[in-house]
């Protein structure tokens, strides 16, 4: 089996922008639940409400799309109903940080057995490029049209405060790792949270300096740097440059966790 | 087995250009009846795929293929009758 039989074909080609990294992610995680051999009658996909939101409706399996932000309230029911079943959440970074923002910090905290996978665009994608609480100082959206003032999310860092067993980062450049990363989250019991750096060249990218979905991702391989680089540089006295994004396992352990599979 | 971009489903956003160690993606020059650049074929022979994918059943390498947004690059059997092409470049 390949993941290409997880695919609805008569769906395709999808609604997302030429060279989105929605669509990479969806590769990914399929490749990686192929690899984990998880049975599609076993399997459910669970999203709220924006473009990375819409990648259930492009997959085999039985799916949820809910309503923004509650992704992880819906997927907590499903796991407390039948702890028998592989639930894997699709969000993006408004979805789970902005209006999702309480129900993740819970999910982390109760460690339910799901596997979440965030496509962090660093934007409001699907209505039309809105700032997020991801999106970097000084980059340009909508609502920020002189370049965010604020500091933002690290997604990652806030799911291993609040408790998840296993966290990564990776970006739509990483294609291997990042299906590595997820089928480990899939072979972890509690929470397992995948954060994936994605291009979204409609309304993240020609508004900031990336004219075209292969420059984001040009950026994304140059400014990566594996977490044990980052910690032996920090231990060695040296400047992390301030815009590189930590890559690699952050956090693997063993919490107690809910609803894991009997 | 041969290296297919499926043009109906391709958006010609030139992500495969940028993995390939082969650089046997090329960006496009002419927009199809769509209206889409879809990206030349250099060679496309020289893809271990061509030659192993069958034997090994597996895909080896298939940076293109992960990377590729709208899942539009496969491998496909060659019709009946049609010739085989591989080529081996190290
Ligand atoms: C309750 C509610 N508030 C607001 C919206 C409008 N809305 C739809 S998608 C979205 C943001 C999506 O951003 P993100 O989760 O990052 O997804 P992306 O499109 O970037 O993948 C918002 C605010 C909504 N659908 N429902
Ligand atoms: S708006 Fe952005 S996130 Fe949404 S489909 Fe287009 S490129 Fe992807
Ligand atoms: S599988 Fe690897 S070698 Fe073959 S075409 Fe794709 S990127 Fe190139
Ligand atoms: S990565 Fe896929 S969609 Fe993009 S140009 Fe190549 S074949 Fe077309
Ligand atoms: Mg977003």
């Amino acid at each position: 089996m390949t993941y290409t039989d997880w695919l609805r074909a008569d769906r395709l080609p999808h609604i997302y922008c030429a060279g989105c990294g929605n669509g990479t992610v969806i590769n990914c995680t399929l490749n990686a639940v192929v690899q984990a051999g998880l049975k599609k009658e076993e399997t459910v996909f669970v999203s709220g409400i924006g473009c990375s939101s819409r990648a259930p409706g492009y997959i085999v399996t039985d799916s949820l799309h809910t309503t923004h932000g509650r992704a992880l309230a819906f997927a907590t029911g499903i796991k407390m109903a039948n702890p028998a079943l592989s639930v894997i959440v699709f969000t993006g970074d408004g979805d789970l940080a902005a209006i999702g923002g309480n129900h993740f910090i819970h999910a982390c905290r109760r460690n339910i057995d799901l596997t979440v996978v965030c496509m962090n665009n660093m934007i409001y994608g699907m209505t039309g490029g809105q700032g997020s609480p991801t999106t970097p100082r000084m980059a340009l959206s909508t609502t920020t049209p002189y370049g965010s003032a604020e500091p933002a999310f690290d997604l990652c860092e806030l799911a291993i405060a609040a408790g998840a067993n296993y966290v990564s980062r990776w970006t739509s450049y990483h294609v291997k790792e990042l299906t590595r990363a997820i089928l480990a989250g899939l072979r972890t019991p509690g929470l397992s949270f995948i954060e994936a750096m994605v291009q979204c060249p409609t309304n993240f990218g020609r508004r900031n300096r990336y004219r075209q979905p292969l420059d984001q991702v040009e950026y994304f391989k140059a400014h990566g740097m594996l977490v044990e680089k980052v910690r032996r540089m920090q231990e060695e006295g040296r400047e992390i440059p301030p815009d590189t994004i930590v890559l690699g396992e952050l956090a693997r352990r063993n919490r107690p966790a809910m609803g894991v599979k009997p | 087995m041969k290296l297919v971009i499926d043009e109906k489903r391709c958006k010609g956003c030139n992500l495969c250009t940028m993995v390939c160690p082969y650089k046997i993606y090329k960006p496009g020059k002419k927009p199809n009846e769509r209206g889409i650049v879809v990206p030349e074929l250099d060679r496309p022979e020289r893809c271990p795929n061509c030659r192993l994918q069958a034997l090994y059943g597996r895909t080896l390498c298939g940076m293109c293929q992960m990377i590729c947004p709208d899942q539009a690059i496969s491998w496909v059997d060659e019709k009946p009758g049609e010739k085989k092409k591989v080529a081996i470049e190290f």
